[in-house]
């Protein structure tokens, strides 16, 4: 310990020994830094005697004794040297590695480390290079072969049976097309109109005027639904009288209450949905009765009441009536949605990636192909439009088939492919059902289905020497084994097969598979240039598919993606109920859409913005003046007061405790997503410090008290004077300029890796620095790619991001042309330096390469073409 | 006004629920054993099973009910095909629908048929009395299936089959008998093949997969040589895992189904016309489901009540529900309701014989022996639309009642008898759907 701490009476006393820790938290952090880095160059290596204990202080880094003792022998990178030839690789735990280096290390001197060195030791080691996790991240990087996410996955199921059901709900008017009857038997709709949301109370009524007759009358819907989210939906009409409503399947209801029964008026259905896709809905409202003797006897009483009201519960939000926005007027083609359970993808660097496979994959896959080819045959004859008893039925559904496999391995099928794939299956089944069974069940556990990229092996730039056909079938080979090692060390090039580039594209943009006009584009040679392929991926960024997945990135950078628990403290905040959560979340998300998919897409706006999307409900918990029950809408914030898409209530009530704010989870959000700073985990897990014990600290000064160990300052000289920043914000979000009657400080800064300190005076100042941030820029660029292309960025040469950065800051920070950027970047490659787009960006630069100047001269790479002899 | 009757109350009588209920585990059983209540009741336990068929619109009571009581009695010419399984057969009369309310005769008919609790008041209008809706309770089938579920011993993949035969394709009161609960029909399922692919769907695509297993680890073998060496890794361990997954199908083939899968008769649509092949289709898959202990309680509905279906392979052209309404007095009439409720009748003899020709799996005997079969209707006799007497023929040994018999009971409500099904299957509740018709617990003389 650094200090020595005493009891301190006085609220004056604490604060004279918290102003030393904090300025030794900025001193340490300018020595210890770059703890993470295990490149940093250090000076103290040398000798292996152990120095005399007086001398060795407790207060140095792992990597400090690393290097000082044990380097000589094992190396400054634990490669190993002439004493200790072998690697220290293994995969001993860090209590392991410190139990065993604080016995046997040094070996001439064992049990004189002190156990804390040995501990920090191991820590090192174990990060830096000893753990198998630390070998994969100093192995060079490259781009691996990868099986689809379970995203990607969802997705392509989805869109290859889209495929063959085109037509979307795409329209500038929003809500539902209604039809009004003035019988419950229905006839002919005495008017059409498109009404906003279904949210109606007729009293004992018509709905319109012409419905004179209260006893019967009916409404018909029908549109779509968008779903903004991926998960469980739950559907509920609530209604005194009959109703029907059908989701995506409008054959089979989701609710059926034709029949009213006893004193039911609410009814419930959940449906798995994948979110920015369109479904076709349909309500039905009947006031009436049905049966044999219709209206006469209930004419002998009052009309009853009417009403209905079509609400839905997104995942993990409060109910509400379906909103405008997500409704449309135009009927869209089904959807399949597979219901088959996958694990969950590995995430451990911070993205979603698929270079492992499991068992429970495995069987997951099938189960999926299953439930695909199950569906197929059920619903053939409208997949194939082939009818049942058509006389050239077999060629027919071959024909089906052949279109089915090609969009599932992305390319047009060679002779040998098809075959294989489809004739053969067919030969060999005793009927057309199951030939089609078949060919679904092997094309879709087939690796050309199953595996991105599984055409681009890391071909070097330089000339593969062997090539070889493997065997006749293949008309040239792949890069054979032999050149791959060559590749494996060399900077990638990446294959420019049309087809492939255009798989690229859609995975990176959507997450799915190519569609039509990406297909054709590769077909008639349309994506050979850049400029081609930009304006592919401008087509495509106007899809809802690359908003929900720019959604997605966003909400994951701003470590909201596993929706945090907002409960809050019910005495201090008492209006913060599952509504006003649920309305924090929808407003987060309609202010990320509104700022980020607007034409300018400016990420400075982001970081700036003081106007959110506010409902009635919020407004009245923020203090904002609208109407009780307005819907969202664009306002400005406590008068400029908020700064930024930080300032957010969501976030701030995200990052913050149920009773108090937490500036430590704001600052580690800050440093380790925005900053894209490295922070290791807490060496232990700590408690806060209980606001109780402590009545008259501020959360500032609890925070400081608690984080002033040595042990801590590394990482919180970093974190907390980052949060401090965003103190004027308390745990509900909301502004406040004192805590306990003493006036708030929002005092903050930050130090760069390269030793510039900024000051900020609240959060306004360091909205601004992040906005401006090149480190900002940074993390922001390199963590979009990953996002999206699944593979390290180092993986694309030695200069993809600095290049990647440079597009990003040319065009001036927009968000989605860096979206369209990195798309275009990871489906070409290094082959191309990165330009600006054309001249609608001021700065272009000439010295990259002609937009129209061909991408590479060579032949494309060989498909995996061949199919197995049989 | 009208009450959800959801719980039944429960009496304990098995042993190993009453250990259970005690919370007793197997450890204490040596010690228990002594107590000679439990002793009693510990006995080799048989696969029990029910199934309960319906058709509507009533029957013709002279051409249905015996003249005489007791085991001595003549079938008449409605229950003529039962004849070779007289002596495992029980003919209940006087058993009544008591329970009122919303609904007209028919609703009520079959919505409380398997509930004993009344309709909702709703939207639905009958021929008279006020509209209803759902059925306020839950059907007995449902409710022994929930009893069989709970304990691992009894439990099956599905616990119940919904089996129907041209049920219309709306849901209302008049088509709906069995209830999950409370406003919660159960929709039959009226497709062969569609209950074939509830049964089977999976064992068929498996079959399936497995038949193009080899030609996916040619295509694996093929794409892995032709990637680097640092790829293939990946698809070596992916082809090791389709080939462990290829052992286990196999695995899991040996000891599955442990029956053959049936084959159905293909193309055969829900047309009025095919309701012979469709019921024999139905029957053929409920057969199969019990032989491979998919379930232990299935329903088998014959359209609906005001079931409208046309007898043409009879040469009866009119609807049956139209003449249903016929007098008395019109011998033609009643003279084809007869053939058409004797028709029904075959299709019940179907069925016990099916399941009279199917060994028990596993034990002695065949499933009839195991098996109760209760065929029932909406009504006592169409033209009055009376919910007296409703017709309840019981077939099979299944559940310990004395067979062979025809009995007579002084129009006891039909409430009891449910109990009687639920205690037969070892459910022992004290009451079923409204508690005021369950007066003096389970019917009489059933077990003798």
């Amino acid at each position: 310990m650094l200090f020595p701490r005493r009891p301190l009476p006085t609220y004056r006393a604490e604060l004279s020994v918290l102003l030393p820790v904090l300025s030794l938290a900025a001193f340490l952090f300018l020595i210890l830094g770059a703890y993470a880095t295990p490149n940093n160059p250090s000076n103290l290596t040398g000798h292996s005697t152990l120095p005399d204990r007086k001398n060795f202080t407790k207060h140095r880094t792992g990597e400090q004794v690393y290097q000082q003792l044990c380097a000589a022998c094992h190396g400054p990178h634990g490669e190993g040297g002439k004493e200790y030839k072998r690697p220290l690789t293994g995969d001993k735990s860090v209590g392991e590695l410190a139990r065993f280096i604080h016995q046997e290390m040094p070996p001439d001197a064992p049990h004189k480390l002190p156990v804390e060195d040995a501990r920090q030791v191991a820590a090192y080691i174990h990060d830096a290079f000893y753990s198998p996790l630390a070998q994969a991240r100093n192995k060079p990087a490259r781009i691996e072969l990868s099986r689809l996410t379970v995203r990607q996955y969802r997705n392509a199921i989805s869109d290859l049976m889209g495929s063959f059901r085109p037509g979307n709900c795409l329209d500038s008017r929003r809500g539902l097309t209604g039809q009004y009857f003035k019988t419950r038997q229905n006839g002919a709709p005495i008017l059409e109109r498109i009404d906003p949301e279904i949210r109606f109370d007729f009293g004992t009524k018509g709905a319109l005027s012409e419905q004179d007759d209260p006893y019967q009358f009916a409404m018909h819907w029908q549109g779509s639904v968008l779903a903004p989210d991926t998960g469980e939906y739950e559907f509920i009409v609530h209604t005194e009288q009959a109703a029907v409503l059908w989701v995506n399947d409008l054959q089979q209801p989701l609710i059926d209450a034709q029949v009213k029964s006893g004193n039911d008026n609410e009814y419930r259905a959940s449906l798995f949905l994948l979110g920015g896709r369109c479904y076709p809905l349909r309500l039905e409202f009947h006031k009436g009765v049905r049966g044999v003797d219709d209206l006469k006897k209930l004419k002998e009483k009052p009309p009853q009441k009417a009403s209905i009201t079509l609400a839905w519960k997104q995942p993990k939000r409060a109910e509400e009536v379906i909103p405008h926005r997500c409704l449309f007027p135009v009927v869209a083609p089904p959807v399949f949605v597979l219901n088959t359970p996958f694990p969950p993808d590995d995430r451990s660097l911070g993205y979603e990636r698929g270079t492992a496979v499991s068992k429970e994959w495995d069987e997951a896959t099938t189960e999926a192909a299953m439930e695909v080819a199950d569906y197929i045959a059920t619903h053939l004859r409208a997949l194939s439009g082939v009818a049942d008893d058509a006389a050239d039925r077999d060629a027919k559904l071959r024909e089906f088939c052949r279109k089915f496999t090609a969009r599932a391995f992305r390319r047009p099928l060679t002779e040998d492919v098809s075959h294989f794939f489809i004739d053969k299956q067919f030969q060999n089944a005793p009927n057309l059902e199951t030939a089609v069974k078949r060919v679904v069940l092997l094309t879709l556990n087939s690796p050309r289905f199953l595996y991105r990229e599984i055409a681009t092996p890391a071909a070097p730039r330089l000339e593969a020497p062997h090539v070889e056909a493997h065997t006749s079938v293949v008309s040239s080979a792949l890069v054979p084994a032999a050149s791959a090692k060559v590749a494996a060390s060399s900077p990638l090039s990446i294959s420019a097969d049309p087809y492939d580039v255009a798989s690229r594209l859609s995975f990176v943009m959507w997450d799915s598979l190519p569609d039509e006009e990406l297909l054709k584009a590769a077909a008639t040679g349309q994506l050979t240039t850049r400029e081609q392929v930009l304006k592919q991926a401008e087509r495509m960024a106007e899809d809802p598919r690359a908003w929900f997945k720019m959604r997605d990135f966003l909400l994951q950078w701003f470590k909201v993606d596993n929706y945090p628990d907002l409960a809050k403290d019910e005495k201090k905040y008492p209006h913060f109920d599952a509504t006003v959560t649920s309305d924090l979340r929808t407003s987060f998300e309609l202010t990320l859409e509104h700022t980020v998919w607007s034409e300018k897409s400016d990420f400075r706006e982001l970081m700036l913005t003081d106007t959110f999307f506010l409902n009635g409900r919020l407004a009245q918990v923020y203090g904002e003046l609208l109407p009780v029950d307005a819907p969202f809408q664009m306002v400005s914030m406590d008068f400029g007061r908020r700064c930024g898409i930080l300032t957010h209530p969501y976030l701030l009530a995200s990052f913050a405790y149920v009773d108090n704010s937490s500036p430590i989870h704001r600052g580690v959000l800050i440093a380790r997503n925005l900053l894209g700073r490295t922070l290791k985990p807490p060496p232990a897990a700590f408690v806060p410090l209980a606001a109780d014990l402590h009545p008259n600290l501020t959360t500032r000064q609890r925070v400081a008290l608690q984080t002033s160990p040595a042990a801590c300052s590394s990482c919180h000289g970093l974190i907390n004077p980052l949060g401090f920043s965003l103190e004027k914000f308390d745990a509900s979000g909301a502004i406040r300029a004192r805590e306990h009657d003493v006036p708030i400080d929002a005092t903050g800064s930050y130090q760069s890796p390269t030793g510039e300190e900024v000051k900020f005076a609240g959060a306004r100042d360091l909205a601004h620095f992040l906005a401006d941030s090149e480190e900002v820029h940074t993390a922001f660029t390199q963590k979009l790619f990953q996002y999206m292309v699944k593979q390290p960025v180092r993986a694309f040469g030695p200069n993809a991001l600095s290049s990647l950065l440079q597009a990003f800051q040319t065009n001036h920070l927009n968000i989605r042309q860096q979206m369209i950027e990195t798309a275009v970047w990871a489906a070409l490659g290094p082959q191309t330096e990165l330009q600006n787009n054309d001249n609608r960006h001021s700065g272009t630069k000439s010295d990259t390469i002609k937009a129209s100047e061909k991408i590479s001269g060579k032949p494309p790479m060989t498909r995996i073409t061949g199919i197995p002899k049989t | 006004m009208s009450k959800n009757y959801t719980t039944p109350v429960t009496v304990t009588n098995t042993r190993r629920e009453f250990l259970r209920k005690l919370g007793l585990s197997a450890a204490v059983l040596p010690f228990l054993a002594n107590l000679p209540s439990l002793a009693a009741a510990e006995g080799e336990p048989r696969k029990q099973r029910l199934i309960i068929m319906f058709s509507p619109d009533g029957i013709v009571p002279s051409t249905f009910w015996p003249d005489q009581e007791g085991e001595s009695f003549t079938l008449k010419e409605s229950l003529k095909p039962l004849e070779p399984f007289r002596n495992r057969t029980l003919l209940l009369h006087g058993v009544c629908d008591r329970v009122r309310g919303d609904g007209d005769n028919h609703m009520r008919g079959i919505g409380c048929l398997l509930t004993g609790a009344e309709l909702f008041p709703g939207n639905i209008q009958g021929g008279s009395d006020t509209p209803a809706g759902w059925s306020s309770g839950i059907s007995i089938d449902q409710e022994i299936k929930n009893y069989l579920q709970q304990d691992a011993a009894t439990r099956t993949r599905f616990g119940s089959l919904e089996f129907g035969v041209l049920v219309p394709e709306r849901a209302d009161t008049w088509t709906r008998m069995a209830y999950a609960g409370p406003n919660k029909p159960i929709s039959p399922i009226n497709s062969p093949y569609q209950m074939f692919n509830k049964l089977y769907g999976r064992a068929k695509d498996q079959e399936i997969f497995k038949s193009v297993l080899d030609d996916l680890q040619d295509d694996l073998n093929r794409v892995r040589s032709q990637v680097s060496t640092e790829d293939r890794q990946i698809l070596e361990e992916h082809t090791t895992l389709v080939r462990e997954m290829e052992h286990d199908l196999q695995q899991a083939n040996n000891k599955d189904i442990g029956h053959a899968v049936p084959v159905l008769e293909p193309g055969v649509r829900a047309d009025n016309d095919n309701i012979p092949q469709i019921s024999k289709l139905q029957i053929d898959l409920l057969v199969n489901s019990f032989a491979a202990d998919f379930a232990r309680v299935a329903t088998l509905q014959y359209t609906n009540s005001v079931g409208q279906a046309r007898f043409r392979w009879l040469g009866i052209e009119d609807g049956q529900h139209d003449l249903s309404h016929k007098p008395d007095s019109d011998a033609d009439a009643q003279e084809k309701l007869t053939r058409i409720n004797k028709w029904y009748c075959e299709q019940l003899a179907y069925l016990a014989k099916r399941l009279a020709d199917t060994p028990e799996p596993g034990g002695s005997g065949s499933l009839l022996d195991n098996t109760l079969i209760v065929w029932t209707n909406e009504l006592g006799q169409g033209n009055s639309h009376t919910l007296d007497n409703i017709p309840f023929v019981l077939v099979g040994n299944g559940l310990g009642f004395k067979m062979g018999r025809s009995l007579s009971y002084p129009k006891v409500a039909h409430n009891r008898l449910l109990m009687s099904l639920a205690h037969g299957m070892g459910h022992q509740i004290s009451r079923f759907g409204n508690p005021d018709f369950c007066g003096d617990g389970p019917l009489p003389n059933l077990t003798v």
